[in-house]
């Protein structure tokens, strides 16, 4: 069948073995790959027995029939696993060069099981599977590694964990060609507890496509379409997604100080004209995209891709530092230490809220932005109050006993938008999958930029029918595995059509859609079957029960319990947040 | 008199981040505002209605009609087309 490899590479890093086998093609055209094709595989291999760090535990590294085509963001990839930060199901995924060079070495899942007794690496050059001692680049950061295992962007790309991985911060991320990160949940822990540093891949494969005269056309019109989008052919290219940081500061959803406020005087400073005007080298992009919303971006002191928008709120806004390069110079030394952003930044601004409050022994403050290096360094090497602050907020506001004080929903920080300026935002924080996330649907289109039409970001009643869409869509998105971005461009039709031209079977929108839907129900089953349940659809109570008292959003909570009930039934899912067996049997998951 | 804030492109369009233009509704602020920045008249305005994916708030709160009522001490912020996550 077109598109997918049609193999499986399973390795077993106790024996330093591995064999292939073929995919299973139904449960491909189900789950279509990455985060769906993760999700399924993940239900059949890791029980909730099994603890997140251990070697029991697997990452599964996926892409899909579309990686490698050409297809516009055809570069993504996917990892799953079951994250050690939140205890559920967790998918991550990146850009960059990695994922299509994966695919050219001709797989669409790696599964990744064991420990290996030493530290090790791994190297994939077409079907030859070497494993290597990495007892020398033990320690290496990511950098430094990247460039010795021989980084070519689109010949040999290299993945690797840093400092933080092996020093099982739950908060570590897998860096992908230098400064691509699978970032949430922890899963750098997870490749560091399996004593495993880096995997090289270098592919000479070409996907096949059913249909190339079809393909290329959906390629013409792709094009067309993100070119006439003034987001995809201006927003996005001249300001990256740092040009959030104003708009989302003016509607009164900006986090700041730990969500003690939503809004920052210090936002113009910070802000994407700002990084654009003085700190901009020049645009990026990943493989096979014409978007090219990446920075690079220079201080006195770095040069590096990035900072990203949620990276940018994490070190300022929610640390309430309005300095511009020491946010720059953290965001770098967060993919040099392979630690994720958001994460990293809104565990120092619970410290520094902790500290505060006289509840935690340390001199962290809001504003100090020479602190944030000098932090970041020490979480990733645990040392000192670095060693609290490496498993996330949620373990070192509950050490500290003031588990309120951690801006997460199920463990997981939640990124830049205050919910309770966007309420379908909280809504799907609290009902995610993976813990708090702006990338399991994300309603500040809908609800801030019009995208595609705008919406009350206060009403509450009928809210859950957008959070409910745009999750599915996400999945979908994720399943494929493009980047979030084209759809600001392109329409979910033009997904199926281009998916049907390459693979040859025939997806109509409404496929597509339910592909999401099948994931997201999925993941549901998953963490359910780790002891998760309706008590854990929720937010820290700041949200819930502190009004701002200035700005926009003055006056409002997220008005949770009533949009949640609304989600549960629109769902169709029982009132504890079950699905039921008719929606299991509508979306064939009844045998699971 | 009511004030305009400009973003991203917008500000080297205008050649400026900020202006004070009278108007008691947003109409009348646009109207104006292109008058004072006769560059931002196509950029934001097309036959008449304000273009696909701009957004305009009056006080932090979105503002789609031109006819919204804007007060001597309100701000009015418009920003193009703008995406991220």
């Amino acid at each position: 069948m077109s598109g997918w490899s049609e193999k499986v590479l399973d390795i077993d890093l106790g024996t330093q073995t591995y064999k292939t086998y073929p995919l299973d093609m139904e449960m491909a055209q189900l789950f279509i790959g990455g985060r769906g094709l993760g999700a399924r595989l993940l239900w059949d291999m890791v029980s909730p027995d099994v603890d997140p760090l251990s070697p029991e535990n697997v990452l599964i590294f996926t892409n899909g029939p579309l990686t490698g085509t050409g297809y516009q963001t055809s570069n993504r990839f996917s990892v799953t696993t079951k994250s050690p930060l939140t205890g559920t199901i967790l998918d991550a995924n990146s850009g960059g060069f990695w994922g299509m060079q994966f695919k050219k070495a001709g797989y669409d899942v790696m599964i990744v099981r064991g420990r290996s007794k030493t530290p090790a690496w791994i190297e994939i050059r077409n079907g030859d599977i070497t494993f290597h001692d990495a007892t020398e680049l033990w320690g290496m950061r990511v950098f430094a590694l990247t460039e010795k295992l021989g980084q070519d962007n689109n010949r040999r790309n290299v993945l690797c964990i840093g400092p933080a991985g092996e020093n099982l911060s739950r908060i570590a991320a897998i860096m992908n060609d230098r400064e691509r990160a699978l970032a949430r949940g922890g899963p750098g822990a997870v490749m560091g507890s399996k004593n495993l540093k880096a995997i090289v891949v270098e592919g000479k494969e070409r996907p096949e496509i059913d249909d190339p005269e079809r393909f290329k056309f959906m390629l013409y019109e792709a094009r067309k379409l993100l070119n006439q989008s003034p987001l995809t052919s201006q927003a996005l290219p001249e300001f990256g997604t740092v040009v959030l940081m104003n708009i989302i500061n003016n509607v009164g959803a900006l986090a700041t100080r730990n969500h003690q406020q939503t809004q920052f005087e210090g936002a113009e400073a910070i802000s994407g004209e700002e990084l654009t005007d003085n700190y901009l080298v020049r645009n990026a992009s990943c493989w096979a995209c014409p978007i090219s919303c990446t920075r690079i971006s220079r201080t006195e002191k770095v040069e590096g891709e990035g900072p990203e928008f949620e990276s940018t709120w994490a070190f300022g806004a929610q640390c309430g530092i309005d300095d511009l390069p020491a946010i720059i110079e953290a965001n770098t030394l967060c993919n040099d230490l392979g630690l994720d952003t958001i994460s990293a930044g809104s565990t120092i601004a619970c410290a520094m809220e902790l500290s505060e409050k006289g509840y935690m022994d340390s001199d962290l403050h809001f504003g100090r932005a020479d602190q944030l290096a000098p932090t970041l360094e020490a979480m990733a090497y645990r040392r000192d109050i670095g060693s609290d602050l490496a498993d996330g907020s949620l373990r070192l506001a509950t050490k500290y006993n003031h588990p309120e004080l951690s801006m997460s929903a199920k463990g997981l920080e939640m990124p830049a938008y205050d919910p309770r300026g966007m309420q379908g935002q909280g809504l799907l924080y609290a009902t995610s999958n993976r813990g708090g996330c702006h990338m399991r649907g994300n309603m500040v289109g809908p609800e801030v930029l019009g995208a595609p039409k705008l919406i009350d970001r206060f009403q509450v009643q009928g809210k859950s029918s957008f959070v409910i869409l745009h999750q599915n869509i996400a999945a979908s998105i994720d399943s494929l595995v493009l980047c979030k971005f084209t759809n600001y461009g392109v329409a979910e039709e033009y997904f199926a059509r281009v998916l049907s031209a390459v693979t040859g079977i025939q997806y109509a929108t409404g496929d597509m859609i339910k592909v999401g839907e099948r994931t997201w129900n999925l993941e549901r089953l998953y963490n359910l079957r780790e002891g998760f349940t309706s008590r854990d659809d929720t937010l820290p109570p700041r949200l819930l029960n502190d009004a701002p008292t200035e700005g926009p959003s003055k006056g409002w909570v997220v008005q949770l319990e009533p949009m949640l009930k609304e989600y549960y039934r629109g769902r169709g899912w029982d009132e504890n947040g079950v699905p039921t067996k008719k929606k299991l049997e509508e979306l064939g998951l009844e045998a699971l | 008199m009511p004030t305009v804030k400009l973003y991203a492109n917008l500000r080297k369009i205008a050649g400026t981040k900020e202006l004070s233009i009278t108007g008691s509704t947003l109409g009348a602020v646009l109207s104006e505002l292109v008058k004072q920045s006769p560059a931002l008249d196509d950029v934001i305005m097309e036959n008449g209605k304000i273009r696909p994916h701009f957004v305009i708030t009056v006080n932090g709160h979105n503002a789609i009609e031109l006819d919204v009522s804007v007060g001597e001490q309100d701000i009015v912020a418009i920003f193009p087309p703008i995406a991220g996550g």
